[in-house]
């Protein structure tokens, strides 16, 4: 991830602060549409979808990378047609809407989550960081997203190599034995919190406050970031007020 | 006296309560001292240069970096004096390049970018690893991971530098320029490490630790050369010493 974040592309050179409020709006917008909106909220996916080409981020990869998450989003969804049992007349037709909400519901997870991913595979963790800091988001908690960032890093270092460790010593078997799932999921918490201390020490000693003072300089605002800001607050606000994809479609 | 000292003062020390690890240590050691710290597996040589740089505060005993107590309240100004290298680098290193890694300390102290840029290329050459700056560290292999971290220390500028088996992972000429990086450090070092040899090429003194107390501290020629002494406490010779042997 901090790789990808770290790439030269115009949209990773947008003020972090900037990012940051766009996506939460985007966010907040996303949310608040009704639960049986889908038409409109089908018009929201123009955020994840211009960025994802601005930053020439893949989708693919997106959707690889959170192939853990992606189903409990939908997961959630799932169980609205059992207790939704009444029908929306959409374009005409009468559809349950336990299924319309449902979609609705699996719609919103998935940009605010597209969104978040693209917020952080476009900007690298110092730099989010710091953007919180300028909020006045405390000390401690912007400690605490930092570590969580490369807790998860650490994590599955240690579980590559806990598992290529085990596989060595067990030639000719696939995967991992069930009997000693335990103590492995249990050592590599522990090492991984070991580990996870350690990078913490090492940052403390070479004199890491929480205050990321020396990007502040170095992330000046320019006027292209207003315009990315301003840009697209009103998109966000456009789509959200307006609903611009059925207008479209009465059009054509 | 010059300002920059370390004093140890009757230091035990136990992990979690449970059995002594360090137990009456007592020494100091002051600007231009090089003092090797040397004992088998457990001895307690990482945990005694933990200690120092206050990363464990449940001691008994004082500890004082150049006249300031370590205590909770004084770990800024301590450490900022300090350099400490991990023994284990994986630990120590953790932004995406080596670059950004070597400057984080400067820039954590507030430097300047430019006098940033120049620690950073500094710490790189003297090192040896100006290739390797953009490179993603977990690509780096160890040796090379060992180098970024000791550069990532060097770029501190610390007036005190602790090491823990610095040598480890590297090849016989990266060794060797360590070797000559930690001869050029003129303020105060300590090195904890199994290669003697190296030990006896770059430090005056030497203190022997055993079951975590201070066996011996003297002169590295004097400990060095000291069969006896050395093989009491689960140690040998240094390589180069052992053939002088053969020959007498
Ligand atoms: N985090 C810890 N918790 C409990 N015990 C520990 C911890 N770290 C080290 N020890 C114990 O403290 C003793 C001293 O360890 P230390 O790492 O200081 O030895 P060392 O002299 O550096 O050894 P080596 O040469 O192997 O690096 C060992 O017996 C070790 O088992
Ligand atoms: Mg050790």
């Amino acid at each position: 991830m901090d790789t990808l974040a770290a790439r030269d592309q115009w949209v990773n050179h947008v003020h972090p602060l900037v990012k940051f409020i766009v996506t939460l709006c985007y966010i907040a917008a996303v949310v608040s549409f009704s639960k049986y909106d889908i038409v409109g909220l089908a018009g929201m996916a123009v955020y994840p979808v211009a960025v994802f080409i601005l930053s020439e981020n893949s989708f693919l990869d997106s959707v690889r990378r959170l192939r853990f998450v992606l189903p409990l989003v939908c997961l959630v969804g799932i169980c609205n047609p059992l207790f939704d049992k009444s029908t929306v007349m959409l374009g005409g037709m009468a559809v349950s809407a336990g299924i319309l909400s449902m979609a609705a519901l699996i719609m919103k997870g998935v940009f605010a989550l597209m969104a978040s991913y693209l917020l952080i595979a476009t900007t690298p963790a110092e730099t989010l960081c710091c953007a919180f800091r300028m909020l006045h988001i405390p000390r401690i908690l912007v400690t605490q997203f930092l570590l969580t960032y490369r807790y998860i890093t650490v994590l599955l270092e240690e579980a590559e190599r806990i598992t290529q460790a085990y596989a060595l010593r067990a030639p000719g078997q696939k995967g991992v034995h069930f009997k000693v799932w335990g103590s492995l999921a249990g050592q590599l918490l522990l090492r991984s919190m070991d580990r996870a201390e350690e990078v913490y020490e090492s940052m403390q000693l070479r004199g890491y406050r929480g205050d990321f003072g020396y990007m502040r300089e170095r992330l000046s605002f320019r006027w292209q970031d207003g315009a990315y800001l301003i840009f697209w607050l009103g998109v966000i606000l456009l789509f959200r007020v307006v609903p611009v994809v059925s207008v479209v479609g009465s059009i054509v | 006296m010059s300002h920059i000292h370390i004093d140890v003062e009757n230091v035990s020390f136990s992990y979690d309560k449970g059995r002594e690890i360090l137990s009456g240590i007592s020494f100091h050691a002051a600007e231009h001292d090089s003092v090797g710290i040397i004992g088998a597996n457990g001895a307690g040589k990482s945990t005694l240069l933990k200690l120092l740089v206050g990363l464990r505060l449940d001691f008994n005993g004082t500890v004082r970096v150049e006249d300031i107590p370590v205590e909770k309240g004084t770990l800024p100004q301590v450490r900022s004096r300090i350099g400490y290298v991990f023994q284990d680098s994986e630990s120590q290193l953790f932004m995406n390049t080596v670059r950004e890694d070597i400057a984080f300390a400067p820039r954590n102290y507030g430097l300047p970018e430019g006098e940033v840029e120049k620690r950073v290329e500094q710490a790189l050459e003297m090192t040896g690893i100006a290739h390797l700056k953009d490179r993603a560290i977990y690509k780096l292999s160890g040796g090379e991971k060992k180098l970024a971290s000791i550069a990532s220390i060097l770029s501190m500028n610390p007036d005190i530098l602790l090491m823990d088996e610095p040598s480890i992972a590297l090849d016989p000429k990266n060794r060797r320029n360590l070797i000559h990086i930690l001869n050029s450090f003129h303020h105060l070092k300590l090195i904890a490490s199994h290669d003697l040899d190296m030990i006896l090429d770059t430090c005056r003194r030497t203190i022997l630790l055993s079951g975590g107390r201070i066996i011996r501290d003297g002169r590295t020629e004097d400990i060095l050369t000291d069969k006896k002494l050395l093989e009491d406490n689960g140690l040998e010779l240094p390589l180069t010493l052992q053939g002088q042997n053969r020959i007498d």
